[in-house]
């Protein structure tokens, strides 16, 4: 009833004109960063958090634009993936299989329609337990002590790399490269600069923004110079308007797909990815009697929208409540936060409660948009597909200078940045997922922090880190994840991901 | 070969991370001082990247010589417009950058200089003077 109660307050934040209008705009950028390949959620947030510093957007507004265009590019990334063959995001990958099939046989209408059906039971489903869920985990979470935060980071960075399947060695490699870029800078305790090599540009550490956008939105670029050609043909629609009958063929694939994909969501690390990829597989399992999955077949379109559309509400609980990220674009969401001097947290929900409930009423209205932008208004989408990539990439580059000049005025931080573009392209070209760095290089102040006031209430004996039950409880279920995840690898339910893509 | 490379690479740096947190050291403040969180993840840091260059996995295939020459060049475009926003200004520098990045991405030369044209004093128009973040029209060397 609290809960209730709390979300009716949420509603009156959601609905100040100012946010209503930023939910229609996220929604709608969210749908076009989706659609267009090559751009993905994490790319599209990164992109856009400079420009709410710049606005002066307060916190609540901010999340709640950056949320939509998450959400907005869960939608997005199906409909390249159904008339083109080539999956808008990452999270999209698995939508190709059996949307594409359709659409060559003309029922592409039909396929736009399950899949949006989809996405918005996946995406409500998450939203009605993320309300539900969220109040639990931050109770809970308020009796955490420093350290049980310092092992919930390392939950964090462990089971990041032991879900995406990628080289383990390499996911914990680039989480220390971010720990150590995150050290750079004044000890924020002692005053000591640490690896400034005397530059006073670097004394206040790398601007977690700044790295970001360089990271996903300048590497991003690098990757789109490799060919030279690019795009496939546009399937023609066929039928204009879908059938009834056919969106309800994926009705069941759609609760199953959003019960997976929310509970991947919730995994420190995994991801929407790891969402479409888990419930496309299940979905196959149980209901591919006849051999139709891969062929067209509604049900295998419908699991993995549901699925990543779900996971990306799941995502938003353990970054909300434990402010620890559950996926590459909430991390991102996570910087701004901090930036903002908000520390997601179980605190969070007492501190700042129309923050959080706002967001959430927030995504509530935003599903509903998104249905309509995706069913009645998908052709405008459509039509956007045919616009050339050497029109729109450019832009990215302009935006993304504009709006780090605009929060830094500094040139120096642009350089930064694309050293940061140079850096991401090298290091995902050698199949180093970049989640990790980002997460390093936010986390890794708080993390040094909470290993201090642990050793200081302490007095610098190490054994106060194991000694409290909740840490080894998370010790404990870090350790099941690594277990599950090696298992899940081993029976070959989770296809390795590779870090070349961009992420979620 | 390419994990070998990344291993010794992470290995110079991580070993050189954890030389310089020596010379870090304060008398006062907490017990655990500037110097040993930089090795709690340093050492972790040398051990991971000496098993890359003993166990290598994967290779990593780069773009072929056109391809190259297409990131050198951007790499060089980005470095400039980063290094002359403020001399000389974002619109200009705007149009050099969008009209250079769209034809590397294989534009045809009159759209791509229309483009161009129509983003450089667009984006101003609609970050600077509508939504009110200021950027330098013109730079320093100009006006």
């Amino acid at each position: 009833m609290e809960t209730l109660s709390l979300l009716w307050d949420g509603f009156a934040v959601a609905a100040l004109p100012i946010n209503l209008l930023l939910i229609v705009v996220g929604c709608f950028a969210g749908t076009l960063i989706g659609a267009l390949p090559g751009l993905g959620p994490v790319n599209g947030v990164a992109i856009l958090i400079p420009l709410t510093f710049a606005f002066g957007l307060d916190a609540t507004s901010s999340l709640i634009l950056l949320s939509a265009v998450y959400y907005g590019c869960m939608y997005g990334g199906r409909i390249s993936a159904i008339l083109l063959n080539i999956p808008g995001d990452e999270p999209a990958i698995m939508t190709t299989l059996d949307g594409y099939p359709m659409a060559k046989q003309g029922q592409a209408a039909d396929a736009l329609a399950i899949s949006g059906v989809a996405s918005f039971i996946g995406a409500t489903l998450a939203t009605i337990g993320l309300t539900l869920f969220a109040p639990m985990l931050a109770k809970a979470a308020i009796y955490f002590g420093p350290a049980d935060y310092f092992a919930l980071y390392v939950m964090a960075f462990a089971t990041i790399g032991g879900i995406t399947g990628a080289d383990p060695r390499k996911t914990l490699l680039a989480a220390l490269l971010g720990l150590m870029l995150g050290t750079v800078g004044l000890d924020p305790s002692t005053g000591v600069a640490r690896y400034t090599f005397g530059s006073f540009n670097l004394y206040d550490g790398f601007d977690p923004i700044v790295a970001l956008v360089g990271l996903f939105a300048i590497s991003e670029i690098l990757f789109f110079l490799e060919e030279k050609a690019h795009g496939g043909s546009m399937v023609p629609p066929g039928r204009v308007f879908p059938r009834l009958t056919r969106v309800k063929e994926g009705l069941g694939a759609s609760l199953r797909g959003s019960l997976i994909g929310f509970i991947a969501g919730i995994l420190p690390g995994a991801g929407a990815s790891l969402g479409a990829v888990m419930s496309y597989s299940f979905e196959k399992r149980i209901s591919d009697k006849k051999g139709t999955f891969g062929h067209g077949d509604p049900r295998g379109v419908a699991a993995p929208e549901a699925g990543n559309n779900a996971a990306s509400g799941g995502a938003l609980i353990p970054m909300l409540t434990l402010g620890v990220p559950g996926s590459g674009t909430t991390a991102v969401m996570l910087a701004m936060l901090i930036s903002l001097n908000i520390q997601p947290g179980p605190l969070l929900f007492e501190r700042s409660p129309d923050l959080v409930w706002g967001l959430v009423a927030a995504l509530y209205l935003a599903n509903f948009t998104l249905l309509i932008l995706n069913l009645p208004l998908i052709g405008m989408f459509t039509r956007v597909l045919g616009l050339p990539a050497w029109g729109l990439m450019p832009l990215v580059v302009a935006i993304s200078y504009l709006g780090v000049y605009a929060i830094t005025h500094a040139a120096f931080d642009l350089l930064i940045m694309v050293g940061f573009g140079i850096l991401g392209y090298v290091l995902r070209k050698l199949d180093f997922s970049l989640v990790p760095i980002v997460l390093g290089l936010l986390l890794g102040m708080d993390m040094e922090n909470n290993l201090r006031r642990a050793l200081s209430i302490s007095g610098g004996d190490f054994t106060v880190l194991v000694q409290s039950p909740i840490a080894l409880f998370i010790y404990a279920l870090t350790a099941a994840f690594l277990a599950l995840s090696l298992w899940l690898a081993r029976r070959g339910v989770v296809a390795p991901l590779h870090a070349e893509q961009a992420e979620d | 070969m390419s994990d070998r490379l990344a291993g010794f690479a992470f290995f110079l740096l991580a070993t050189g991370y954890v030389w310089l947190s020596a010379g870090y050291t304060t008398s006062f403040g907490d017990p655990l001082g500037p110097a040993i969180f930089p090795r709690i993840i340093g050492i972790p840091a040398i051990l991971l990247s000496l098993s890359l260059v003993i166990w290598p996995r994967h290779n990593a295939t780069w773009a072929g010589p056109a391809g190259l020459m297409r990131q050198g060049v951007a790499v060089a475009i980005l470095l400039a417009y980063a290094l002359l926003l403020e001399p000389v200004g974002f619109v200009p520098m705007t149009f050099i950058a969008v009209l250079g990045l769209g034809l590397l991405m294989g534009a045809p030369p009159l759209p791509g200089l229309l483009v161009a044209v129509v983003a450089a004093p667009g984006l101003y128009l609609l970050f600077d003077r509508l939504m009110g973040l200021p950027l330098p029209l013109l730079g320093t060397w100009i006006s």
